[in-house]
């Protein structure tokens, strides 16, 4: 039995990750275990100072190239909030439709390229190729046929030009909505065949349990990926209700000495947001189709293992397709026209969210009379993912000596807890680092 | 088609360039005969541009090669290994040569493919590039259309 461990996962020294797990153990005693982020300040709201409203979402966008639809999403309903800004009813269609599209994308990517390798044993996605290539392949049609969704409603799915305050800058033909249509029909036999493979493995997800406040969107209407209140539901069922205005005394940002990323708790120690805080904050609204398969993949609310967040994320992944072939469906009966922006009614000050795949994206601005961004704010949801991931480890490391499990086991588990969070730590630089072997 | 494709963070300093060069060519109206494509920290959507109607493919990147700030160099991924150690933590870290080898080995048409590394001299926040680099960048947007035609 493994009664000392010392666990070091630096990815401050790998380039670039900026999470680190650092566990010590000895004669059986955690003497140490923390998630520490120590990421570098990026200034943002710094940045968008000075800058007319027509601007700020273009640069916001720019703060996450895999959740860029979000950030621009939260951060143009934040303006529009400010502003006095109510957008039609096919904008709001189409933003509901390119945030399906940004969730889908980022969810097949995390399925099957960071997390898929755990449960099939292999170090990475790279050996996948080699043993499971019909996998990463299939992976690797739904991304492209994401990109392309994303692309038809937002201009291009990275950093989306589309959506701008008032509604939409440019909207796609019915014919090209048929196209999109028939797409994502095609497509059903991959995202079936990612299914199965998920509930194959399902099996194999680690059994871990820790109760936990779960915060997402939520509405009356629908899933809530787009808009909503916020709504937390504790371990014992109990739901409430807040306005997205109030969502400083939901996050309660604070500072940790092990980080530099800022935490956030509400009424618990902490809480989770993501895919599996919408599962279990919205089950009742979930697709008919996407409910069906949680079922078949014996995900029911409250689920309290956090490696289940990847399951969430397979059903969810049905969610928005079934859910954009009904939209489009609308869209189609009723046309698709370019419609004037809608002009602010006022300038002040106002807040916005939306559900990115991470989590509850929130973003807040005032502008003064001439439309000049004065002052800006945004909570991530990987920054209040961070506090969650650290009371898990406090409950995760203790089982794992107890279980008698090597220090590279136990370092596994760890990174795999943190993996299934996929969380936004390295999304600062991008450049290429090469040897010449030529 | 043919693409020539920026990667890096906008806000990032000089891991700008690559995206900074698509806008230069885009907002010029440069982009005949091929079109331009901004993939920013999205290294993995490479994938969507990769099918056997690609004719051919130039990526524009910030790359650590020991020249001078600014200095670029043409490579293919053949002539090169990388030195990227991905934390694997994250589907939001990114490797373009990385993203390539894995598109290859699940079997998709991989065009001729160019990169354009640019030495960066400093990769800190923020949404400016070094002058050294900013200066060039319509240089670098011919250089890159230049090679592009010629793959």
């Amino acid at each position: 039995m493994s009664t000392t461990a010392r666990i070091r996962v630096d990815h401050l020294t790998r380039v670039e990750g900026h999470g680190n797990i650092v566990v010590n153990v000895t004669d059986g005693v955690v003497e140490k275990c923390e998630w520490q982020v120590p990421e570098a300040p990026r200034f943002f709201e710094s940045m968008v100072r000075g800058r007319h409203y027509s601007e700020v979402a273009r640069i916001t966008s720019r703060i996450c190239g895999i959740c860029s639809v979000g950030h621009t999403l939260a951060s143009v309903k934040a303006t529009e909030d400010a502003l006095g800004i109510e957008v039609s009813a096919q904008s709001w269609k189409l933003r509901e439709l390119l945030k399906h599209a940004e969730n889908f994308d980022s969810h097949v990517l995390h399925i099957n390229i960071l997390v898929a390798p755990d449960l099939l044993g292999a170090p990475s996605v790279f050996p996948l190729v080699a043993t499971h290539a019909d996998v990463v392949a299939r992976a690797l049609r739904l991304k492209r046929l994401a990109h392309e969704w994303g692309s038809l409603i937002g201009g291009r799915t990275t950093h989306p030009m589309s959506v701008v305050p008032g509604g939409m800058a440019a909207v796609p033909t019915v014919k090209e909505l048929k196209g999109l249509r028939e797409q994502l029909l095609a497509a059903v036999p991959d995202l079936e065949a990612a299914i199965a493979t998920v509930a194959a493995l399902a099996p194999v997800v680690p059994v871990f349990d820790r109760p936990t406040e779960y915060i997402a969107l939520s509405n009356d209407e629908d899933y809530g990926l787009y808009d909503g209140d916020i709504q937390s539901v504790l371990p014992d069922g109990t739901r409430q209700r807040y306005p997205v205005a109030d969502y400083k005394q939901v996050t309660n940002e604070f500072v940790v000495p092990q980080s530099t990323a800022k935490y956030t708790k509400h009424k618990l120690d902490s809480y989770a947001a993501g895919a599996l805080a919408r599962f279990n904050n919205n089950y009742d609204r979930l697709h008919p189709e996407a409910k069906k398969v949680a079922e078949s993949l014996g995900m029911q609310p409250l689920c309290t293992n956090p490696y289940m967040n990847t399951v969430a994320q397979a059903v969810e992944i049905v969610s928005d397709v079934y859910e954009s072939l009904a939209l489009l469906d609308e869209l189609i009966a009723t046309g698709v026209e370019l419609e004037p922006l809608v002009e602010p009614t006022r300038y002040g000050s106002g807040a916005g969210a939306t559900e990115v795949p991470r989590g509850i994206l929130f973003h807040e601005y005032e502008y003064d009379d001439a439309g000049m961004c004065v002052s800006g704010n945004c909570i991530i949801p990987t920054n209040q993912n961070h506090n969650n991931i650290q009371y898990d480890f406090e409950k995760l490391v203790p089982e794992l000596v107890a279980q008698g499990k090597s220090e590279k086991e136990m370092e596994l588990a760890l990174e795999m807890l943190v993996r299934s969070y996929d969380p936004c730590i390295s999304c600062s630089t991008h450049y290429v680092d090469v040897k010449f072997v030529r | 088609m043919r693409y020539l494709v920026g990667v890096g963070s906008y806000v990032a300093g000089d891991d700008a360039v690559g995206p900074r060069v698509v806008e230069h060519v885009t907002v010029n109206g440069l982009d005949r005969g091929f079109e331009a494509v901004d993939l920013s920290t999205d290294a993995l959507s490479l994938v969507a541009y990769l099918s056997a109607e690609t004719e051919a493919m130039l990526v524009v990147d910030a790359a650590r090669l020991g020249l001078a700030p600014g200095d670029y160099l043409f490579f293919s991924p053949d002539e090169v290994e990388t030195r990227k150690e991905l934390s694997g933590l994250t589907t939001h870290e990114g490797d373009v040569l990385k993203v390539l080898e894995m598109a290859r080995g699940a079997g998709y048409p991989i065009p001729p493919v160019a990169i354009m590394g640019i030495e960066p001299l400093e990769m800190e926040s923020g949404i400016d590039l070094s002058g050294c680099l900013a200066e060039r960048v319509p240089e670098y947007a011919a250089a890159a259309i230049e090679r592009l035609a010629g793959l």
